[in-house]
């Protein structure tokens, strides 16, 4: 193949890299005061890639020797990754000056986690999956301990990278056992080894291997039982990092595991579908008992998101195109409804210091009306009441798995949502029926509250766009199917 | 116009209802008594078409249930039947609208009575106007609500809340047969419709069906159930008590719901079933015989009661008694005929006892009364008419609707037939007898109000009086200006195709002897002389007589200590199996259980999923490790099995 | 042949041996020092299955770089390792039980491996290799056509490392006076010398 046409299938890849690598030049160059100009230009950047892959290629073509594919599924994932990224970066500026957080890194480093996370996504070979992991993890690490003056902050990033090595020597030890058994890392390779039908005594390594893989993956996904760091690492990282750690890499890992889980291991799907429920009940259990007892808004939405990714496997356990479109509409939804529950975690801000306890909602709807209606909005469409957006989420994964006849983890998922629904009714009470304390800060950014409107806008009326969304999903999920 | 008598009534209640608080209660009597009264006239001129014509009517107004076989539509169904109801409804309760004017005009909440009055109105209507088994059945629910809401008027008296309740539990009891009748009707007939059951219940009389192993008549399960739901809302006996409870409400209410409409809904339910009914001859015979024997046994209540408005209840009690033993020997247009002279006198006399206690200052007890002829001669006159036309004295309308059923009675020539003509006679001795110790004692005799009260004492306003005028004069006229067209020579053509009668009693009454023409007058005349006897000319016997039949008397003050046995039998039993079930049932078992025991175990839950999170890194690579651990093992474990 | 397999053994031997030193040792600096003849005998056994390369790369860069500077770490650093030791014990009994039941687990699956005759065939790659081709010059020609995607994304996977280094311990220390040579050169004697005349008897 000649190397223009594969260049074509990374442009977006390459412009965030090769930008990246200029405006760490410039930072270098004119310093800290550099800092606003170039995280707006990353984001500009981003924008740029996410009509690069727009005006990607349509069919899934593969690049370099099948290192690296380029699909629907995964246009449609970078896509919502960009977005995510975009939407925190934006929220991030007000926060970083307010906070003192100067360096220049943030942007440069954010970038290129996105470019890690799109590496990921379009991975078609465990070392490409490896690398892109790493790079996205990586710098995940560094912004989680990006307040160097902030004990909390350091230990955050501390916890994450040491489990985080943990999970990728897990990753690494899967891959070996799987490269040892059928003797291939690549995904064509892998799929073309068991659609031949596999030996036994090859069957059961593959299969062990595959776990050591999941297990990996599960911990980028912070599900259950590999979820103890994100508590801690959501707490302690500065906000704009949590509202980014809970959107971006987890739609990523969310993606990449379903890839590797339809694609090369399509053919053990009897296997890995016992571990995803399993899984995907411990997560969704955990994240509703667990979040009930907390304080902290933040280590909420840590629990609220682990609940989430247990209902995003509950679609991925069903192992069908529906399951998979059902997915790729949670991921969607989850996007939206995080970006704007963090947009308003950001502004709960009082006498210019962040505050983050559930109590200090106390009644807030008569302080501040409109961010107490975009609050409720959220937590109802997180609790999945419809009309609003999480409840569609939750409906089509449930559908999917009752149409894979997967009744108990449809029961059982009914139930966890029914539990989680209670804090997400009870930030609502605190905010509408508790006594007052005091008000908070006024001036919370225009950057934050245009994207609380816009998220709310698009939490609300999701039912407009639903069907669209829902048509490019399923043309995602078909891809991979192929 | 025949959509317009209809509702109008309820546009008049949701006005008042909804915006009476902001219109006032001037604005929300006009907007409920002038749509009743524009009503009432209309539905005279119903009457007079439907009545000369004897044709039928129905104005679909829109499709309610369509399920398979089941389909009901929203109907005015209008015969002679529907349209004599109606006139007596929107006429009486015209009347009862403009008294309470005067009657409640000192009370604060005037739009939220005013609306209720005219919404049972509406219910009542649709009730009679309608074709099908569950639009009657609306309607009789809700009339049972309206009924219960303005018993319950005055919520902050304690015994006017009890009595709401206890009336809407006992036509509970009586809703749950004709609920079940209705069923039991669809289940055989597989449609509601009355056209439709008539038309199917000649082939279905005399057919069984196995209930518990027994063989039991399909036609006469059905109108027992039926009749039940009748019993409970027409307050026969063993489902009356709650009637003369009722008379804790308003008396406007008295009249117009417990006398003269909704208590006859029973009597109209079974009139208008009456192609079925009569297919159903041991079924007629238990209702002769209940009908019979409250007649008789409200009567003798009657006799003992002190409350003024008591009185009149028992005597409606015993009067819907003979309306039922009228149905039972087939007489339909007898009971027709005297559920609407009924209505007029019983109203009336409500409606004077009510002026009494208006004029009195809230006075009920007729031990307190005594003289008052000089001071409401209006009021006494009126009353005076009234009693008469209850007694059956003859001209008055009573007479006629009266001798009319006892002939029938006795002209049916069956054991229960004569059985309810001999107790009926007995009913109308005691009937005279209470009705003049009611006179005797409120407006004549020697006074025994209180010094304080006397002075005060003042004949009610004309907003109260006309009312009373009219129906005086449908007390007087009705009798003997119906009489031709509901049992006499017009019969047939006036009640056309609304009413079957498969053996025509009532031309058989028209031949009875004479002296039993005459007893019920006769008796009637006694019952006056003794009444007066005792009362006026030596009040010194009653004591005596008091002494002599010592337990008799207290069996019967006591009401026959129905109530009692009620609270004996089920009232208590209930309460304890209530308390009961709330606490071992629903404290220990449902709640410790069910709600609060679920969330108590998910907090615990909680508060142990928090605890994991320890904060120690090792503990945290250490989980994972057993994760994987787990995992594995797992499928090593499904892998060698 | 047999020469070879001894060597295998004893550098295997000791790998493991020496691994279990660098957990068990007492002394800091010794389990760094174990950790070095670790990296020595895996690079020897490196070499006997012919990959000279891999075995300077681990000498190199592993023994040579990262293990020595680890020393210097361990040594500069004033950590009580026997403190951090404490509770050890406590969790050992049940960390020891996971440990073997996994390593039972795993010595099972491995024990049933085998290669799968079909796998030469699935491995595309197509590595230019006879006797004249050193070690370098395949992995060169692999690396930089085949596999460039990888190389590629591992060399901004070390830039990210060396951001987050630089980020997260680079403090500016305005109190701090550095050299700015740029400056010192711009220096003009007009700024920096002024010529007073001072009259006798009297200061400045």
């Amino acid at each position: 193949m000649n190397i223009l046409t594969e260049i074509n299938l990374i442009w977006p890849e390459l412009c965030i890299a090769l930008s990246a690598m200029c405006l760490l030049m410039i930072g270098a160059f004119r310093g800290d005061s550099s800092n606003k100009t170039i995280t707006w230009v990353s984001i500009c950047v981003m924008g740029v890639a996410c009509l690069l892959v727009l005006l990607g290629p349509n069919n899934p073509s593969s690049a370099f020797n099948n290192l690296f594919i380029v699909d629907q599924f995964s246009n449609y994932s970078k896509i919502l990754i960009l977005m995510g990224a975009i939407l925190t970066l934006i929220l991030a500026l007000p926060y970083n000056l307010r906070e003192g957080i100067h360096q220049f890194e943030f942007p440069i480093l954010l970038l290129f986690s996105v470019l890690g996370m799109m590496m990921m996504v379009s991975a078609n070979d465990l070392i490409a999956l490896y690398l892109g992991i790493e790079l996205q993890s990586l710098s995940l690490y560094v912004l989680a301990a990006i307040r160097r003056d902030s004990i909390k902050s350091a230990e955050a990033g501390l916890k994450y990278f040491v489990l985080g090595a943990l999970s990728s020597g897990i990753l690494l030890y899967g891959m070996t056992m799987v490269y040892g058994f059928t003797g291939a890392t690549g995904f064509n390779e892998l799929e073309l080894a068991f659609s031949n039908g596999v030996a036994k005594n090859q069957f059961i390594g593959v299969t062990v291997g595959l776990v050591f893989i999941l297990c990996a993956l599960a911990f980028k996904v912070s599900a259950v039982p590999f979820h103890m760091w994100t508590p801690d690492v959501y707490e302690g990282a500065p906000t704009p990092i949590t509202a980014f750690f809970s959107i971006a890499p987890k739609i990523a890992a969310m993606i990449l595991l379903s890839r590797v889980l339809l694609e090369p291991f399509g053919g053990l799907f009897i296997q890995w579908q016992q571990v995803i429920c399993f899984i995907s009940i411990a997560s969704m259990a955990f994240g509703a008992f667990a979040a009930i007892n907390q304080t902290n808004i933040k280590r909420l939405m840590a629990y609220s998101s682990i609940g989430h990714m247990g209902f995003v496997l509950v679609g991925l356990a069903s192992g069908s195109i529906a399951g998979l479109q059902a997915v790729l509409l949670y991921l969607t939804v989850y996007l939206f409804m995080n970006v704007g529950t963090f947009a308003c975690i950001l502004a709960m801000k009082r006498d210019d210091r962040m505050v983050e306890e559930i109590n200090q909602l106390a009644g807030l709807s008569r302080t501040n009306p409109k961010m107490t209606i975009a609050l409720t909005v959220f937590m109802f469409s997180m609790a999945g009441i419809p009309p609003l957006a999480g409840f569609f989420g939750k409906y089509f994964v449930f559908k999917a798995a009752i149409d894979a006849e997967l009744y108990t983890l449809t029961v059982i998922g009914l139930l966890a949502s029914v539990v989680s629904a209670f804090y997400y009714l009870r930030i609502v009470k605190l905010m509408y029926f508790d006594e007052a304390v005091d008000k908070f800060d006024r001036s919370i950014g225009k950057e934050i509250s245009f994207i609380t409107i816009g998220m709310s806008f698009v939490t609300t009326l999701f039912i407009i766009i639903l069907w669209p969304v829902l048509d490019f999903a399923a043309i995602a999920a078909s891809s991979i199917f192929l | 116009m025949l959509t317009a008598t209809i509702f109008l009534p309820l546009l008049g209640a949701i006005i008042a209802g909804l915006f009476g608080n902001r219109l006032g209660s001037r604005v929300s009597q006009l907007v409920t008594v002038i749509p009743l009264l524009v009503s009432a006239i209309l539905s005279c001129f119903l009457l007079y078409h439907f009545g000369w014509t004897g044709e039928t009517q129905t104005v679909n107004l829109f499709t309610w249930i369509n399920v398979e076989s089941l389909e009901i539509s929203w109907v005015i169904y209008f015969d002679t039947l529907t349209a004599v109801m109606v006139f007596v409804v929107t006429l009486v309760s015209g009347m009862v609208h403009v008294y309470s004017i005067g009657y409640m005009s000192k009370d604060p909440h005037i739009p939220r009575f005013m609306s209720y009055l005219s919404l049972f109105t509406f219910f009542m209507l649709m009730l009679v106007t309608s074709n099908n088994l569950l639009q009657m059945f609306f309607g009789w629910e809700g009339v049972g609500l309206c009924s219960y809401l303005l018993i319950g008027f005055w919520f902050k008296k304690n015994s006017a809340n009890a009595a709401a309740i206890k009336a809407f539990i006992v036509n509970r009891i009586g809703d749950f047969g004709f609920i079940l009748g209705i069923l039991a009707v669809f289940y055989f007939f597989e449609t509601l419709q009355f056209a439709e059951i008539f038309k199917i219940a000649p082939d279905i009389a005399g057919k069984t069906f196995l209930f518990l192993g027994m063989e039991v008549d399909i036609l006469t399960t059905i109108c027992l159930l039926l009749f039940v739901g009748a019993m409970g809302k027409s307050a026969q006996i063993g489902l009356h008590t709650w009637l003369p409870d009722a008379m804790e409400g308003p008396t406007p209410v008295s009249a117009l719901i417990h006398a003269a409409t909704m208590v006859t809904a029973g009597v109209f339910m079974v009139v208008r079933l009456s192609p079925m009914f009569e297919y159903a001859p041991f079924a007629l015979t238990i209702i002769t015989i209940i009908g019979a024997s409250t007649a008789f046994f409200a009567a003798t209540i009657g006799l003992t009661q002190w409350d003024i408005k008591r009185v009149i209840a028992y005597s409606t009690c015993s009067q819907l008694g003979y309306m039922f033993f009228a149905v039972g020997v087939g007489a339909y247009p007898a009971a027709i005929f005297h559920l609407m002279t009924h209505a007029f006198f019983k109203a009336l006399l409500f409606l004077g006892s009510g002026s009494v206690i208006h004029g009195m200052h809230d006075e009920q007890d007729m031990r307190k009364m005594g003289g008052l002829f000089s001071k409401m001669k209006i009021t006494g006159s009126l009353m005076w008419i009234g009693s008469l036309a209850l007694a059956g004295v003859p001209l008055f309308s009573g007479y006629y609707s009266k001798d009319i059923i006892l002939e029938s009675a006795f002209a049916s020539h069956t054991g229960a037939g004569l059985l309810a003509y001999w107790a009926g006679i007995m009913a109308a001795f005691m009937t005279a007898f209470y009705s003049w110790r009611l006179l005797f004692l409120t407006f004549h005799g020697s006074s025994r109000v209180e010094e304080n009260v006397l002075d005060k004492v003042h004949e009610s306003p004309p907003i109260m009086l006309i009312p009373l005028l009219v129906l005086g004069l449908g007390a007087v006229l009705s009798g003997w200006f119906a009489v031709d067209y509901f049992v006499g020579d017009k019969m047939d053509q006036f009640w056309g195709s609304s009413i079957l009668m498969l053996d025509d009693i009532i031309e058989k009454a028209h031949h009875i002897p004479g002296w039993a023409i005459l007893l019920p007058t006769v008796v009637g005349v006694i019952g006056i002389i003794s009444a007066w006897v005792l009362y006026i000319k030596s009040p010194s016997i009653i004591p005596r007589i008091t002494a002599m039949t010592g337990p008799v008397y207290k069996f019967i003050y006591n009401k026959w200590y129905f109530d009692e046995l009620y609270e004996l039998l089920f009232v208590r039993p209930c309460f304890y199996l209530g308390r009961g079930f709330w606490r071992s049932g629903d404290v220990y078992v449902i709640d410790t259980v069910g709600p609060n025991g679920i969330a108590e175990s998910v907090l615990n839950l909680a508060k142990r999923a928090g605890k994991v999170q320890s904060g120690y890194l090792y503990h945290y690579a250490f989980a994972m490790m057993i994760g994987v651990l787990i995992l594995i093992t797992w499928f090593l474990f499904g892998f060698f099995q | 042949m047999i020469i070879s397999s001894l060597a295998f053994y004893l550098f295997s031997f000791i790998t493991i041996f020496s691994a279990v030193m660098v957990i068990s040792a007492r002394n800091p600096v010794h389990s760094v020092l174990f950790l070095i003849l670790a990296f020595f005998n895996s690079a020897g056994l490196f070499v006997l299955l012919g990959a000279e390369f891999l075995a300077m790369i681990l000498v190199v860069v592993y023994v040579g770089a990262v293990a020595v500077l680890f020393l210097f770490v361990v040594m500069m650093l004033d950590i009580n390792f026997v403190e951090l030791r404490e509770g050890f014990l406590q969790y050992l009994p049940i960390g020891a039980l996971v440990g073997i039941i996994l390593m039972a687990e795993l010595v099972l699956i491995f024990g049933s491996w085998v290669i799968n005759p079909s796998s030469e065939s699935i491995v595309t790659t197509s590595i230019v290799y006879n006797s004249d081709t050193t070690n370098t010059h395949a992995l060169g020609q692999l690396i930089y056509t085949h596999y460039i995607y990888l190389f590629q994304a591992a060399g901004l996977l070390l830039l990210v490392a060396m951001i987050g280094a630089i980020v997260l311990t680079v403090r500016k220390r305005p109190t701090v006076k550095r050299q700015n040579i740029s400056e010192q050169v711009a220096v003009r004697v007009d700024d920096v010398i002024e010529v007073k005349d001072v009259t006798s008897g009297s200061g400045i």
